[in-house]
């Protein structure tokens, strides 16, 4: 197997399947900028052609989607990146399964792990719980967000959506704005984006701002409209309700008067600048419909096709180190 | 009279400033001689026993322990406990209230105390709760408890929030002469706290206890104090704010003691960083700089005492992501040796160490111990200072075997423990 390594901005030359050190895809942190920009240049590969069959790698291959979580967007986009690689998916979902009868955590994954599939999917509310699955699997683990930690796939995808509509990430001035604190994309975000040379800068209020986290290489601004001046990207991040005490910021209406996304306000960042999501949207918290639907500015829907290339990537390279 | 000589030891013990190759003569449970050099011809008459220059001192005395026993015999029960803290050189302890059904009432002290007495070995004490059912919104009854033998009131595991009800705990224990014992901790600012706030909770993804949470509440204690003078004891101190805090309240000549456990002066936050449950503690694991503000306490004496904060957990309760595991690791197997680091780092002189382990808590729970002064009784033991093991959980004589020291070099090991003058532990 061959792997090419493009530069930003150059156009991929993908002979095959990205070669992982590690293998399990369990966070971006730690991961080496020759791996990432690989499974960036494979994705793109698969965003272009997404039906014509470039590969086969999980071709007799079991995928288990478990998720503790609710989601639409990651599972089914799992779901279709692996069918697209040939693979057979099932996916377990906790509400209805033998979790609800108080099984744990590690109990449900050895009980699967019994069946042999070759790649376990997971995302749950804790941080760590991908990892220490890992621990006690023969299946390979990805990560599909864990609590607050890290979201590998969703800064992977995002990093794809910024390539392609801008042709590289070093040098970019990217704005991740919003509820930082009990983003796990923010994390993975501030990994992957500041591995790859962008200038990264968090915007949002000071309640949200987690402990130290400027000791990660990223600069800190509680100011929306200076935070996202001259930025080429804006990513706005969902106002996590369902992980906060409630006492983070005083009420969803000063919020969007003070650190929403709206036209106006991304007047301020540089001309041709792109407007991000990972979803699912508060709309008229975070962002205003306007600019979440404007065609020429927001990437949101882009994300969700690159999602399931940059995770045919990551499945595709999972699978073939399993070998 | 049959009288044991201990002869060839190196004596140690603080109460008497002594340290030095010396012997100890044990005659009726007690203490009947001690001195350095070679004992006088009449001393050797019965019984001698050569230590072959080993460290004999006063018996561990430790400040602070779970017991599983009553209400969660599946994890530990009474004689586990006991066998592992006679192996570990300890010869008395303290349990906290914290058991099913809690220790809030004379009856259960005693049945406790009663309990271990048929056992024996080592001195089991009990503190009472301090509130009933341990709630926090009403004192329990502390002056039937302590006519029943509880030795402190506390808690436990959770902080007495509220400060009209610590006034007058602290006040009305000032009245019976006993202590306070006060786990610190805002329950405000650490709720929902999964380990220590910075850098390394931030790139986990776990949320974050600010050390703060300590030191607030010391302070607001320290205030109440002043004004009830009543004798205050900070448990598991574990922050620099916290250890200055009480090194002022020391300085101002206020009746407040402080312990600490090995975990906080041996290991910081970092440790966490691959969710390791058996780093989960509570208070959690600090920063770097606090750990050193620990060792800086225990050296120039704001830190009194070191316990073993020994918890027994299940290991289901651990085999779980970080944020829902259960803190705590078991402790009493590993006290001495995990506490002889500090002298061999050269932090703390063995004197300082074995005061901090004996004669300290001893004082400020006023317990049989502590010292090797001639009458008192014959709690000592007798331990070999540089030979050195390899921490293994699986091996703890204490049913718990959970510990945040798995594989942990270690310099240190007890051959025999003494009570009142009988062996309780003897290696072979």
């Amino acid at each position: 197997m061959t792997r090419t390594v493009s530069s930003d901005g150059a156009v991929p030359h993908i002979a095959g399947a990205v070669a992982l050190s590690d293998r399990h895809l369990l966070g971006i942190e730690g991961m080496s900028p020759v791996e990432i920009r690989a499974l960036i240049d494979r994705s793109l590969v698969f965003a272009e052609n997404p039906h014509d069959g470039v590969s086969a790698a999980l071709k007799g291959k079991t995928i288990i989607n478990l998720f503790y979580e609710n989601s639409t967007r990651t599972r089914v986009s799992f779901e279709l990146a692996a069918k697209r690689l040939g693979g057979s998916v099932l996916n377990i979902s906790v509400a209805g399964s033998s979790v609800k009868k108080g099984e744990t955590l590690l109990d449900t994954a050895t009980t699967l792990n019994a069946m042999r599939p070759d790649i376990l999917v997971v995302r749950h509310n804790c941080a760590g719980a991908a990892l220490l699955l890992s621990k006690h699997v023969d299946a390979a683990v990805i990560n599909a967000g864990d609590g607050r930690h890290e979201h590998p796939t969703q800064a992977l995808l995002d990093a794809v959506t910024i390539r392609r509509h801008k042709g590289r990430i070093e040098g970019l001035k990217i704005a991740i704005c919003g509820d930082i604190a009990n983003s796990r994309v923010a994390r993975s975000n501030i990994h992957l984006l500041g591995t790859l040379g962008a200038e990264v800068r968090l915007v949002c209020p000071i309640t949200l701002l987690p402990a130290d986290i400027d000791h990660l290489g990223v600069e800190v601004v509680t100011d929306f409209e200076a935070g996202i001046k001259g930025c080429d990207i804006v990513m706005m991040l969902r106002l996590q309700t369902e992980r906060m005490a409630g006492t983070e910021t005083p009420s969803q209406r000063e919020y969007f008067n003070l650190f929403g996304l709206d036209s106006a306000k991304l007047m301020r960042a540089a001309p041709n600048a792109l407007v991000m999501h990972p979803g699912p949207m508060n709309r008229g918290v975070e962002i205003d419909s306007a600019t979440a639907d404007d065609v020429e500015k927001s990437l949101i829907r882009t994300q969700v096709e690159m999602g399931v290339a940059a995770r045919m990537a990551c499945l595709e390279a999972i699978a073939t180190r399993a070998q | 009279m049959t009288q044991t000589c201990f002869f060839n030891a190196h004596i140690i013990d603080p109460s008497q400033k002594l340290d030095g190759i010396g012997y100890v003569t044990v005659a009726s449970g007690k203490i009947s001689a001690i001195g350095t050099g070679t004992p006088p011809k009449t001393q050797m008459a019965e019984h001698g026993v050569d230590c072959k220059k080993s460290t004999l001192c006063p018996g561990l005395v430790d400040m602070r322990v779970q017991s599983a026993d009553p209400g969660a015999e599946h994890l530990e029960t009474l004689p586990t406990m006991l066998a592992a803290a006679a192996q570990g050189g300890i010869t008395a302890l303290a349990c906290l209230p914290n058991t099913r059904p809690i220790m809030d009432e004379a009856s259960a002290i005693d049945s406790l105390c009663m309990k271990a007495s048929r056992i024996g070995g080592t001195r089991l004490y009990a503190y009472g709760a301090a509130t009933s059912a341990l709630k926090g919104d009403a004192m329990a009854e502390i002056g039937l408890m302590a006519n029943a033998g509880a030795v402190g009131f506390t808690n436990g595991t959770s902080t007495v929030s509220d400060s009209l009800i610590m006034r007058r705990l602290l006040s009305y224990c000032s009245m019976l002469d006993k202590p306070v014992i006060q786990h610190c901790e805002d329950p405000a600012l650490s709720k929902d706290g999964e380990m220590n706030e910075g850098e390394t909770s931030t790139r986990l993804g776990l949320i974050g206890i600010p050390s703060e949470s300590e030191v607030i509440i010391i302070d607001r204690d320290l205030h109440l104090v002043r004004r009830t003078a009543a004798r205050y004891h900070v448990a598991h101190l574990s922050t620099r704010a916290g250890v200055d805090a009480v090194r002022q309240a020391k300085a101002e000549g206020l009746p407040v003691t402080a312990d600490t456990a090995p975990p906080y002066f041996l290991l910081n936050e970092i440790a966490i960083s691959t969710y390791d449950t058996a780093f989960k503690l509570s208070p959690p694991l600090r920063s770097e700089d606090d750990r050193q503000a620990v060792i800086e306490g225990l050296a120039d004496g704001t830190i009194d005492a070191i316990a073993s904060d020994h918890m027994p957990v299940d290991r289901d309760a651990k085999m779980q992501p970080f944020g829902p595991a259960q803190p705590g690791a078991s402790g009493l197997d590993t006290l001495l040796a995990l506490s002889l680091t500090l002298v061999h780092q050269g932090h703390l002189p063995m004197s300082r160490l074995i005061e901090a382990l004996s004669l300290a808590p001893a004082s400020i729970l006023d317990l049989i111990g502590g010292t090797l002064s001639v009458d008192s009784p014959a709690d000592f033991i007798i331990f070999r200072p540089e030979s050195s093991w390899i921490i293994k959980g699986a091996n703890f004589v204490s049913a718990s075997r959970i510990t945040p020291f798995e594989s942990y070099p270690v310099q240190g090991i007890v051959d025999a423990t003494y009570v009142g003058g009988n062996p309780i532990f003897q290696r072979h």
